[in-house]
């Protein structure tokens, strides 16, 4: 179990990553949790990667008045201890303290999370039910992107090549709105068998999200998983998370 | 008497330290100068026929036949009836599961060593696979090895009474199971095999529960003289069992050392352990249990398979796990009449090795399952069922009917002890307040330190009926025991020195343990069947003995006194008010000798080979008492409370022995709601990491508590028995049965472990 | 070459970029409290401080590391809360074969310092994906609390 050679590079200026992300086979890194299982099965031979943890403004936490901005470099263990406006930063300290262990927590990244999109990770969904933005950035250039629209499908985004997820931007709700959150997994810290989130704004339709085959998706066009005990859980969570 | 100060202290581990400080030495520490790691080409398919193997030109890559000669050794019982399915290192022609060894690949480091093998490539012509018994045993079945008549390693047969004339009003029959598991500590195995060019030896350090018979079969296989291989296992990261057999890595990692002259280590990871290292449990029951109206159990008939994998390891292969598995199925009860045939199947698995609990956990599981089976269908309580069945205080000690000699205890005792740590009222509560609560209990025996004829009794290759100590008194009265057992865990350090001191009136301070090394110590056996303390406690009490013999005399002398006077207290020998410091005996006796009394030969050393006279072993027992919660939407589990009573005789270091039982049940607790290992249709492994595998964690556990009886062994040293194993036998059992009661209302019924979410689901809409 | 700043001191190691911190401590600067249980993140016996927070050594390739604190067991000897720990793992017999125990330590220190050891269930929590295969864990959850007792007198 050990990675196959690669590469390393890293910059601390936005618009020398197209460049370097232009190499076959490059590929960005933010905390590597997720990467590094992956390298040491072989099962991910990157020829290159590219470390985003010295870009400005990679980790910055910002509030405006509608938007929390978290930059995609922001650990789960930041969202955990808390960032934001209540009751956002309640709800995101949740969902990040449900996510593996503390010493993955305190390298893993909201961006790398989303820009992954395994279909059983938590971050998507939650933030999909969010109302969450990306941010997305080749060299100097910015684009935004309902989350929706981002997590295209397992382990697949739209993100362009050479182009990296720089940030997202929560919505901030209302003070009387509620989030429900349930993630089913077979032991504390393991990925989720379903998952699901929901944010109910008085006055609007409940939005809710889940965990699928395709990955994220919106109730009602989510996939149900073809294993029935998996989609019994799914349904499960549903209920749960709307309750 | 002298008081027995330190037989009974919760003495503090002397082990810890070290690992506190981060300074414990496991294998995977280690290096030499000019070492290569070693990498292995494994087998993506479950059964095939090697065509080719591909290869990069001059690269440092080994097939079978390439690294030296290799002499297979036969394993399993030495019986003709067991066929023979020997493990060659590397793959001769055919491979037989996923993981196999195929060739060997060396470089400077195991990144290296990883890119060449990722540059092999076996071609291997598929054969069906055998993914489990049912698979192994159809008629249709391919031969997995040559000459076989059918996939069986062996078959036995356990018979008592007459069960076909019982006429028992009741036969309840269930079809039960036990998932497959690996014994996963968390060091994997590990290994550095150095030639040393001074002597000609080549020292193997390695991650072993037992160097010396490790030494036998490594030297055999090799083709060496034992006298120029050394097995040093430094600190060992647990073993339960995954660390006492031979495999095919070490003999691959000396035979290259030998080969090219050069240090090589290999280094096991997850998915290697988890892949292709020892498997455990996988036990298929098919029992009809035969009684009467009022609960009492009479006869046990059926069959019982053991899913063995492609390999027998040596030195047993896997019918220990059958065997004891159809002996131990009367458990602690009474039942007179048995008819058990149980198989051990061959299949395109890794091979079976020992797991903690060995055979025991499948029949603690098999019987206690039928018992609660018995308890619904005669309407008495789970209890009074046990009550009822359980042999009596006044029965010991008794022959079961399948052999087992049971000596002392108080079974029903422990059953009571662990009904009253139970809360039922609380749990009455919670259950009208609409929880889903279940209770489950069972109680199983624990044969521990049994010698030569149980042994020789089951046709071992290897008998490990005694064990030896030599225990060295230095010129300034310091100590050092040498023994052959390896302590990875267990606090055999702490506890042979309590042992020790406890002979010689010293601190155990005093008294340094050496262990693991066939360079330092006596030949032995190792550490593993719940022995060491009852095997290398009593080859330890009698060297102290022997030495305090002499130590005695010695003062006697140096007192003008009778030896018979002489006490040994406090570091000193004593007669009266009369006293020497046990250092100026020391010095006397090694480098004064015109101090010693007429006659007396210069020295303090003793050695002894101790083989315990209860031979059939000294047996352990306990009860156990499981609630749990269930969720009936997602089926899963919530171990609330788990309780133990446990009786294991004197304990030398009771807080040793907590930490025994409690780690064992929580491996128990693993067997019953956690752990399994997957395949597929194909036998491809599904369960390959931690992710897929799941050991028990702290979030997930209840606080285990335990209470202690203490009925002495006839005996063994200070009356002790094995503890090791014990609390990962009836968990399975416990925990199932406490599923199924809190899942009474929808007929449910748990006849497998794990007890997985999809098995309560499945369960329920059954 | 990498640069690493490892328990105070700076290091120029010639590793491979895709060498883990893991790998780095044990082959290459022969600090093997570091253990290696699972190489995936799941066993917690890798667990290393980077800017005085665990991480897995197994994890994080150490060219990402380049640049950061790391300390791993050997650099916290004088350390108050591991003392306090290292007391009370041996007094609550907190560990068996001790491949866990460095990792176990230093994300119990980590619980401590950020007030999680208040009782056991919260210790239990926080110790999500420490693996012991041994204790049954008791041992180790009543030391932690223990310790935490201790630092706050």
């Amino acid at each position: 179990m050990t990675p196959a050679a690669f590469a390393f590079s890293r910059t601390a200026r936005w618009e020398e990553l197209p460049a370097l992300l232009a190499e076959p086979g490059a590929i960005p890194v933010a905390g590597a949790q997720s990467l590094m299982p992956m390298m040491a099965l072989r099962v991910a031979e990157p020829a290159r990667l590219v470390a985003l943890d010295a870009l400005p403004g990679y980790r910055d936490v910002r509030q405006s008045p509608g938007l929390l901005h978290l930059g995609a470099g922001v650990t789960h263990a930041t969202a955990e201890d808390g960032v934001g406006p209540e009751p956002l930063r309640g709800w995101l300290a949740r969902v990040a303290g449900g996510i593996a262990y503390r010493p993955v927590r305190n390298r893993g990244t909201i961006g790398g999370s989303l820009a992954l999109h395994d279909p059983a990770a938590d971050w998507p969904v939650a933030l999909l039910a969010l109302r969450a933005v990306a941010v997305l950035r080749h060299g100097t250039a910015e684009r935004r992107l309902p989350l929706q629209e981002f997590l295209v499908g397992p382990f697949t985004t739209a993100l362009a090549p050479g182009e990296v997820l720089a940030a997202i931007e929560v919505p901030r709700p209302p003070e009387d709105a509620r989030f429900g959150w349930c993630k089913l997994a077979p032991s504390a810290g393991a990925f989720a068998e379903a998952s699901a989130a929901m944010l109910q704004i008085p006055g609007a339709p409940p939005r809710v999200a889940v965990s699928s085959p395709e990955g994220a998706r919106l109730m009602p066009d989510a996939p149900l998983p073809d294993d029935p005990h998996l989609a019994r859980l799914r349904e499960v969570a549903l209920r749960r998370a709307t309750a | 008497m002298e008081a027995k100060g330190w037989i009974g202290a919760s003495l503090p581990r002397r082990e810890d330290r070290r690992h506190l400080l981060g300074q414990g030495v496991f294998a995977a520490d280690l290096s030499a100068p000019g070492m290569l790691e070693l990498a292995f080409l494994r087998s993506p398919v479950a059964h095939g026929r090697i065509k080719a193997l591909r290869r990069p030109g001059s690269a440092p890559v080994f097939a079978a036949g390439e690294i030296g000669p290799i002499t297979l050794l036969p394993a399993g019982p030495d019986m003709p009836s067991f066929r023979q399915a020997p493990y060659p290192p590397l793959a001769e022609d055919v491979v037989r599961f996923v993981g196999q060894p195929i060739a060997a690949c060396l470089a400077a480091n195991r990144f290296a060593a990883e890119d060449l093998v990722a540059q092999c490539e076996a071609e291997i012509e598929t054969l069906p696979a055998l993914p489990d018994v049912a698979a192994a045993l159809a008629p249709s079945a391919v031969a997995l090895h040559p000459g076989w008549a059918d996939n069986r390693y062996a078959s036995g047969h356990v018979k008592a009474g007459d069960v076909a004339a019982l006429d028992a009003p009741l036969k309840i029959r269930r079809r039960l199971s036990l998932g497959r598991q690996s014994a996963a500590p968390m060091e994997p195995r590990a290994m550095l095999a150095v030639p040393d060019r001074r002597t000609g030896e080549l020292v193997l350090h390695i991650s072993s529960q037992g160097p010396h018979t490790l030494r036998h079969a490594l030297a055999r296989m090799l083709g060496i003289p034992e006298a120029r291989l050394r097995v040093v296992a430094p600190d060992v990261g647990g073993g339960f069992g995954a660390k006492n057999r031979l495999m095919p890595e070490e003999v691959v990692a000396c035979a290259l050392a030998l080969r090219l002259d050069r240090p090589i280590r290999w280094v096991e990871d997850r998915r290697e352990h988890l892949m292709a290292g020892a498997q455990a449990r996988e036990h298929l029951y098919d029992l009809t249990l035969h009684a009467t109206r009022d609960g009492i159990a009479l006869g046990l008939e059926g069959d019982l398979w053991v899913d063995a994998g492609a390999y027998a390891l040596w030195p047993t292969g896997a019918f220990a796990e059958a065997g004891m598995a159809a002996r131990n199925l009367g458990g602690p009860y009474r039942i007179a009449h048995l008819d058990l045939h149980h198989h051990t199947v061959a299949t395109t698995k890794p091979p079976m090795g020992p797991y903690r609990g060995v055979g025991r956990t499948g029949a603690c599981f098999a019987i206690e399952r039928l018992l609660d089976a018995l308890a619904d269908e005669t309407g008495l309580s789970r209890v009074e069922i046990r009550r009822r069945n359980l042999i009596t205080q006044q029965e010991l000690p008794r022959v079961t009917a399948s052999g087992l000699a049971l000596d002392t205890g108080d079974y029903r005792a422990a059953l009571d002890a662990v009904e009253a740590m139970l809360d039922r009222e609380a749990i009455a509560a919670r259950r009208a307040a609409g929880e889903r609560i279940g209770v489950g209990i069972a109680l199983y025996t624990e044969q521990s330190g049994h010698g030569t004829a149980e042994w020789a009794g089951r046709r071992n290759r290897v008998v490990p009926g005694h064990e030896a100590a030599t225990l060295r008194m230095h010129p300034d009265g310091s100590l050092t025991l040498l023994t052959a057992i390896q302590s990875h865990g267990q606090g055999l350090e702490t506890s042979l020195a309590q042992i020790v001191a406890e002979e010689l009136g010293v601190h155990p301070d005093v008294v340094e343990v050496r262990h693991g090394d066939t360079g330092l110590s006596p030949f032995g056996f190792g550490t593993f069947a719940s022995r060491s303390l009852v095997f290398a406690g009593g080859a330890a009490e009698r060297a102290a003995q022997a030495l305090a013999g002499k130590l005695r005399r010695i003062a006697a002398q140096l007192l003008q006194t009778e030896a018979s006077e002489v006490v040994l207290r406090d570091g000193a020998a004593c007669a009266g008010p009369a006293s020497v410091p046990l250092a100026d005996i020391a010095h006397a006796a090694l480098l004064r000798q015109e101090r010693l009394p007429a006659g007396e030969p210069p020295g303090l050393e003793a050695h002894v080979t101790y083989s315990p006279p209860e031979e059939g072993g000294v047996f352990s027992y306990a009860a156990h008492a499981a609630v749990v919660r269930v969720d009936a939407e997602t089926g899963a589990v919530q171990l609330l409370d788990y309780c133990v009573a446990e009786d294991c005789g004197t304990m030398i270091n009771p807080m040793i022995v907590d930490g025994q039982v409690k780690g064992g049940v929580v491996q128990g607790i693993g067997t019953a709601l956690t752990e399994e290992l997957r395949f597929d249709a194909e036998a491809q492994p599904l369960s390959t990491t931690f992710a897929d595998y799941h050991l028990p964690e702290a979030a997930f556990l209840p606080e285990i508590r335990v209470t202690h009886l203490v009925t002495p062994a006839h005996s063994t040293v200070h009356g002790a028995k094995g503890v090791g194993e014990g609390g990962a036998i009836a968990p399975p059992a416990a925990i199932a049965a406490a599923v199924e009661e809190a899942l009474a209302d929808f007929g449910a019924r748990i006849d497998a472990t794990p007890v997985s979410p999809r098995r309560v689901l499945a369960a329920i809409s059954r | 070459m990498m640069r690493l700043t490892i328990n105070g001191t700076g290091h120029q190691v010639p590793a491979e970029p895709r060498e883990s911190l893991a790998h780095v401590l044990r082959d290459r600067l022969g600090l093997t409290a570091t253990r290696l249980g699972c190489a995936q993140g799941s066993c917690g016996a890798c667990n290393v401080l980077v800017d005085g927070s665990p991480v897995r050594a197994c994890l994080l390739p150490a060219s990402l590391a380049e640049g950061e604190d790391i300390t791993t067991l050997e650099g916290l000897r004088d350390d108050a809360a591991m003392a306090a720990l290292r007391e009370a793992f041996q007094a609550e017999h907190a560990l068996q074969c001790g491949y866990c125990t460095a990792g176990m330590l230093l994300a119990a220190r980590d619980l401590i310092l950020r007030g999680r050891a208040h009782d056991a269930a919260q210790v239990r929590a926080g110790l999500a994906g420490q693996l012991c295969r041994c204790t049954g864990y008791d041992g180790i959850v009543a030391a932690v609390q223990r310790a935490a007792r201790t630092l706050s007198r």
